[in-house]
Formats: C-alpha cells, structure tokens, sequence
C-alpha cells in the first residue's frame, strides 16, 4: 500500500480545512482516558495522537446502543472517524461478517458501514489491559482502514488503505513520499509498542486457545475462582467491539410496523430466558462460559473468524476485577489436568 | 419473492380471521395475509402484535394452504397473552419464513413416527397435513400423540375424527395418551414415551420427529434411542429465546449452533454434545 509523510503541523491543518465539510470524530482525553468527540475549530489542537485506544469502541458508530431499525434510518452522512485501532479493525471485520455478509443483511448497519471513513492510528502506549498480541493482532493497523497514522518524531506516515483514502488526500502538495529512515523508525517504533504489549501479558498463555472448543462442563468453570466475582453487569459485553447481540423492542403505532434495536448481553440472567421462565443457561457459569466460547469457539465455527481482538476492554471496565487472560490460561491449565 | 432491498424486519400485514380456543391455555390465530405467505413444515415465522411485541412460531396449518396461516399459541408471557385476546379483524405482522425444513426429500421410502406433545402437537400438525398430502412417497406414518388431560388436547375436532378416519385410506396409525385419564377417555394412559412400547416400526428404515416440551423431548429421545433408531433419524424441534431470526442477534445459540438459521429442526446427532440442550 502507498506511503506518504506529512508533519504534524500540516495535517493539522488539513485536517482544519476537512472539517468545513466533513463530520470528523477523533480522540480527546477525559480523566486520563480517550473519548471520541467531533473535531471543531477550538479542539483540533487536542486531539490525541500518541496513545491508545478509545474508550468506546468504533462499533458505536455503526451499531448504536439503541436504534430504530424499521423503518430503517434514511438520513445518514459521512463520518470521519479519527484514532481507529488495530483491535477495532478487527472488530470491525467480524460486525461486517455478521451483519453484512450472511443472507440477511441489518439495513442501518449497511448503510452506516458506506458512510464510514476510518483514519486510523498505530497504538503507542498500550494499557495494562491490552492483549492483542495474545489473539494474533498486531497493535498496528495492517488492512481495513482507508488512511492509517504511524507517528514519528515530528510527523506521520501516512498509509493508503482504499480508494477513498486516495481521494481524500489528492494531490495535495503537503503530503511527501515517504524515505526510508522514515520507514525505518516506523518500524522500529511498531516493534517497540509488540514488545510493550508482550511485557504486559508475560504471565498469560493463550497457545491451545483452541482447547477451549469442547469446554461445555460446568465443572472446569466452576474450579476458577475469579468468576465468582462476575456481577453479571454487562460492561464486557456492551464494551465489546464484538459482541453483537440485541434484542428488538416493538414500537408499532397506527397501522404501521416500527422497531427498535437495543443492546443485550449474555450475562444478564434474563438474556435466555424462555416466557415459560426456563433458560438454557441457569447459573452464572452456564452464562460466563457462553460468553468466553462464544468469543473462541461459536463466532470461529459461524463466521471463520475469533471473536476477540485483544483490546482489553472487556478487563478494565470489570467491576468484579476478573482479568479474562488469567481465567482463560486458568481454564487451558484445568484442561490439560483432567 | 422479495426485493433484495426489502427491510429484514418488515411483516407483512395480516388480518385475525379467527382466535380458536383449543385448550385451556392454547388458542390457535387463523390469519389471511395480505400478500402470499410460504413457508415448509417446519420452518417458522416471527409473529408481531403491535405495540406488544414479536415471538416465534412455527405455522401449524397446512404449507399445502395459501389462503391462511395459523399458529397454535400457548398462554405463557406477554405477547402470547395479548395473542389470546385478538379478536377477528385486528392486524398483526409475520416475517419469514425462517430456518430449515423437515427434509422430506430424505423421508421419501421411509416409515415416519411423529410423537408430540401439547402444544408441541402444533409444528407436527404443518407437518403431518404435508405428509398426508404427499402419503404415497412414504412406507407408512404413525402418530403418536400425548398430553397431560383429555382437556389439554388441541386439535380434539381433527384427531378424534377426520384425521383418524384417514388411516382407512392410507397406511396412518395413531397412539394417543394423557397423563391422566377421565372416565370417558377411550385411549392409553401414560406419558407420550408410553406410545412408544410395543411400536410396530422398522427403525433402521424409519425416521422419528418430537416436539413438545424439553422434558417431554428428552425422554422420548432416551426411549427413541433404546428401541433402535439412530442419533441421526430423531428429528428434534428447538426452542429457544429469539429475537431477530436471521442469525444476528445470537439469543437462539445451542453452542455455535443457531435455532434460528441452523434449525429449529435438528438431528439429534448434530445437537447430543452441545450445552444445556433440554432445558
């Protein structure tokens, strides 16, 4: 793929003149995290380039907490979104596969996908929670994007990921070809951040992850202590990138059909229920472990893909303080012991 | 028979024709849609009451019949309650149809046995008024039917009358049980699986289909099992908490499995390891 370079002050600047016409969403830091908020003329010198990931996940742009999906939504517009990571690229592929890519395609979702233009940035200072590297992702972009940032001393180097990407830049002249100290010190800083991510996640092992396949039993879960501190709250799961699932809400008025789409979460003890009031998944086990397979075995099984990227979120917004790394190398050592 | 285009959750628009109270707490809605509505025996659809809510279920008339639709309805939450009290001339929604068919084609040269229990009997009846139609592909159908009352059957006019009649015509036996008998109860006494003792069928070229409540569906699958037939002939119908019915909303999951797109018909070879399957 194509490579550019363009200092800092110019794609300020570039950016300036976009967001005249464009919606553009970036991150901006909040008590030391990251939100996205829209860029305007008095915050674009905030913007936050050099860290992480955002709090929310990029899937909130396309599949919104709560949304009338019929009639579909009609009016929507081009957004930019700013500071995408390489763990919600990858999230991104698994709603396309779910949502776009089967015999029945979600309409807003669709449409809000076309209307997305993702700039999205290498990760620099990754959280103690990150994990990427554990699942196979690398905590730089490497495809999906239609522009990726890699920052460098005083500049970016620009990656064009799509035709789009193309067009957005042109031909204008502050973009420069890329030379290869600049390539050099991008790829040496990509090596420096894998080894941050290793360096956190040194006392987890995710090698036989595929050993989870099979894990039906309650019993092995059971044996894991930390799960007991599952309040059954959700925030993993309305935190994920990946999860994808919803119930819809009926809202049909004189004559004609109308309906809302709002999260769920398998942790909720209501989330399979029955009207006859019978669930499939009684105990916090049956429902903690749906979540774990559903991520490592179901999503590989329906959609030939892992349903985790590694970004962590699922671990720092706990209120039970369960760290998912130590509950699956936990997990993988009980299985080799039975 | 759709545009591609077409929203995955319009309904299409249907008029209550009738409200046929079966049972104590079992009604079946006969509907005439406003435009064609095919389904296969079953396949299921997702029902609308406006303003209330959506739920699945599995037609139980005929997929031979265009002109209307029926689903046989069980009193158990909100929406099933407020489908108990629409009366003829209200409009509700279906879409569908979802999820895999009975595999008829695999039925042809087979003997049939079709056990179902009280409501369980509705998904059976679609298929049974199927395999009435088309009875000359198939060795012979027996039906084994069980409920908890002689009250608690639905269907009573169809079963113990013209349906039975039909068994002079073509090679078709019934069994029918309650759990408790009346004292003008002329049939067997016993759980469903009690049909099943003594059967007259050839297990290695048969196929059996069950739908009826988990506990019901386990132990006639236990007893399916002992007489002879394999995991793959015994034809399980899945229930599950359902939402969108296409595969997204993954409410329906039995493992990796979806009710929704991967059944509601399932071998019971394809579903022995999973999870939590009778619940």
């Amino acid at each position: 793929m194509e490579k550019l370079y363009i200092k800092t002050d110019d794609w300020q600047e570039f950016i300036k003149e976009k967001i005249k016409e464009k919606i553009i969403y970036a991150p901006f830091e909040e008590n030391n995290l990251l939100f996205y908020q829209i860029v305007d003329e008095k915050n674009i010198e905030k913007i936050v380039y050099n860290r992480i990931r955002t709090v929310e996940p990029v899937k909130i742009f396309l599949f919104p907490f709560k949304e009338r999906i019929l009639p579909e939504i009609n009016d929507l517009n081009e957004i930019i979104v700013m500071g995408v990571t390489s763990c919600d690229l990858k999230g991104l592929e698994i709603l396309d596969k779910v949502y776009m890519e089967g015999e029945f395609k979600d309409p807003n979702y669709k449409k809000r996908k076309e209307n997305l233009f993702v700039i999205s940035f290498d990760c620099n200072e990754p959280y103690d929670s990150c994990f990427c590297w554990l699942v196979g992702v690398n905590p730089y972009p490497e495809k999906n994007f239609d522009l990726n940032l890699s920052l460098i001393e005083d500049g970016f180097i620009v990656e064009i990921g799509s035709q789009k990407g193309k067009e957005f830049i042109g031909n204008d002249r502050r973009f420069y070809n890329v030379n290869e100290s600049q390539l050099k010190k991008m790829k040496e800083k990509r090596e420096k951040v894998i080894e941050k991510v290793k360096e956190k996640n040194r006392e987890f092992d995710f090698n036989k992850i595929e050993n989870l396949k099979g894990m039906v039993e309650k019993e092995y879960w059971q044996r894991i202590k930390d799960i007991d501190n599952c309040v059954s709250c959700g925030s993993c799961n309305f935190n994920c990138p990946t999860c994808v699932c919803f119930l819809l809400e009926d809202i049909s008025e004189n004559g004609n059909f109308k309906k809302v789409k709002v999260y769920d979460a398998c942790l909720f003890p209501g989330y399979a229920r029955m009207a006859s009031g019978a669930t499939p998944r009684p105990t916090l086990y049956d429902r903690y472990a749906n979540r774990i397979l559903c991520k490592y075995w179901y999503m590989i099984e329906n959609f030939k893909i892992t349903g985790c990227t590694g970004c962590g979120r699922c671990i720092s917004g706990c209120i039970g303080k369960i760290d998912k790394r130590k509950v699956i190398t936990e997990l993988l050592r009980e299985k080799v012991n039975v | 028979m759709f545009k591609m285009d077409r929203n995955i959750y319009q309904p299409v628009k249907c008029e209550v024709i009738d409200n046929i109270k079966e049972s104590p707490n079992i009604n079946t809605i006969v509907l005439k849609p406003e435009r064609e509505f095919s389904f296969l025996a079953g396949q299921f659809a997702s029902l609308t009451v406006p303003g209330i809510g959506e739920a699945p279920f599995t037609p139980s008339s005929s997929p031979f019949d265009k002109e209307k639709l029926e689903f046989t309805v069980m009193k158990v939450g909100r929406v099933t309650e407020k489908i108990h009290q629409l009366k003829k001339g209200d409009i509700v929604g279906v879409r569908g149809p979802y999820g895999k068919p009975y595999p008829l084609e695999e039925f042809k040269g087979k003997e049939i046995l079709l056990v179902g229990g009280g409501v369980g009997l509705a998904p059976i009846r679609a298929l049974f008024l199927a395999l009435v139609e088309t009875y000359k592909d198939y060795k012979k159908i027996v039906f084994c039917c069980g409920a908890k009352t002689p009250a608690d059957y639905i269907y009573k006019d169809k079963l113990f009358g013209e349906w039975q009649n039909l068994c002079e015509k073509i090679p078709l036996s019934f069994r029918i049980t309650v759990d408790r008998k009346d004292e003008n109860w002329k049939y067997m006494e016993g759980v469903v699986t009690c049909t099943l003792d003594g059967l007259d069928i050839d297990v290695k070229n048969g196929v059996s289909v069950v739908c009826g409540p988990p506990i019901m569906m386990k132990f006639t699958t236990l007893k399916l099992l002992e007489i002879g037939f394999s995991e793959n002939s015994i034809y399980l119908s899945m229930e599950r908490k359902m939402y969108c019915g296409v595969g997204h909303c993954r409410h329906c999951l039995i493992g990796d499995l979806f009710v929704c797109k991967d059944g509601p018909v399932f071998k019971y070879s394809e579903i022995k390891d999973k999870p939590n399957i009778w619940v």
